[in-house]
């Protein structure tokens, strides 16, 4: 009977004990997942967060696809055609484009549809900042380049070209994720080096505009675009 | 650890509302519609968080029209700033 008087209140007390402990796990893990809220919602409304890995993998392999028209149609020797200089830079360029306009056009698309499926509009005016702070080096570079080019001064467009985008990269990086900022300093090196190799500049391109964005567009995909 | 539940601000309970305090802390200013898609919640329920925010003048609103389109502009205040802050700063002295 004596051990009965006790268990009762033992009883009450195991109770009380486990509800309180019970309740402040749930506090906590409330404020926790409040304090991550936070976090996100600041990212989220500085940010430009559609940008998929998919559009960097589709950009290498059309890229890869145009240097290697450019090397097995025009720059090997010995030449597999008779064009001139002039009719070979021009279809050096027009390729080029090419390539720009598809790497674009895929951007803007993996890009929308990454927006709609987190239920986002894609032209947010993070978008547009991003987009800014993209082409003003972007612009400069292409520029630049194309004053390489009416100099007959065709060994140093894929070292501009590289450098500058590299540098577009690092400037856009503060604006999306930290793996462009990456990306940005391997296209810095690999166009530099392409000034002091000029005559590997298709290789540096190949690299550059090619098998970095395959790669880096993979790690951006698994860690950035399969999740929410 | 039971008087530091103290410095939360009961005002920044509802998970609507952290988020408004958290886009308006880091941006300039920010119109209806754009925290609408941040937050994803429906007009109502955004318009009645930011009356009550606006009534404990922790966020402000500057109303006007682009063009013929009525569009708001929401800001944090002062207040709103340094209240939100301490209720972070109250949140992660929590989770030590």
């Amino acid at each position: 009977m004596l051990n009965n008087a006790k268990s009762k209140p033992n009883l009450k007390y195991c109770i009380s004990f486990a509800v309180q402990s019970t309740f402040n796990v749930i506090f906590m893990e409330k404020q926790l997942e409040d304090l991550k809220a936070i976090r996100e919602m600041m990212e989220k409304s500085t940010k430009f967060l559609s940008l998929s890995g998919m559009s960097g993998v589709l950009a290498g392999v059309t890229a890869v696809c145009g240097a290697a028209f450019a090397w097995f149609y025009l720059l090997q020797d010995p030449a597999a055609t008779n064009f001139n200089r002039f009719q070979e830079t021009l279809i050096l360029l027009a390729d080029a484009l090419l390539v720009l306009t598809l790497s674009m056009s895929f951007g803007l698309y993996f890009s929308w549809k990454k927006a709609k499926k987190n239920h986002q509009k894609l032209m947010s005016r993070v978008f547009f900042t991003t987009l800014y702070h993209l082409a003003l080096p972007l612009i400069a570079g292409g520029i630049f380049s194309l004053i390489f080019l009416y100099r007959g001064d065709i060994e140093m467009v894929a070292s501009s070209t590289l450098v500058f985008y590299g540098l577009a990269l690092v400037n856009v990086s503060k604006f999306t994720y930290p793996e462009v900022h990456y990306l940005g300093i391997t296209e810095i090196v690999l166009g530099l080096l392409a000034a002091v190799f000029l005559n590997h500049g298709i290789l540096f391109w190949t690299i550059g505009f090619g098998i970095c964005h395959i790669l880096y567009g993979l790690i951006m995909h698994n860690k950035y675009d399969s999740k929410k | 650890m039971k008087n530091i539940i103290a410095n939360l601000n009961k005002a920044f309970e509802s998970r609507v509302r952290l988020g408004i305090m958290s886009v308006l802390s880091v941006n300039a200013a920010v119109d209806f519609n754009t925290l609408k898609e941040l937050l994803d919640v429906t007009d109502g329920n955004l318009a009645s968080h930011l009356k009550a925010l606006e009534g404990m003048e922790y966020v402000q609103s500057v109303k006007q029209f682009i063009g013929r389109k009525p569009n708001t502009q929401y800001t944090i205040t002062e207040l709103g700033r340094t209240s939100f802050q301490e209720h972070i700063n109250a949140l992660e002295q929590l989770l030590k």
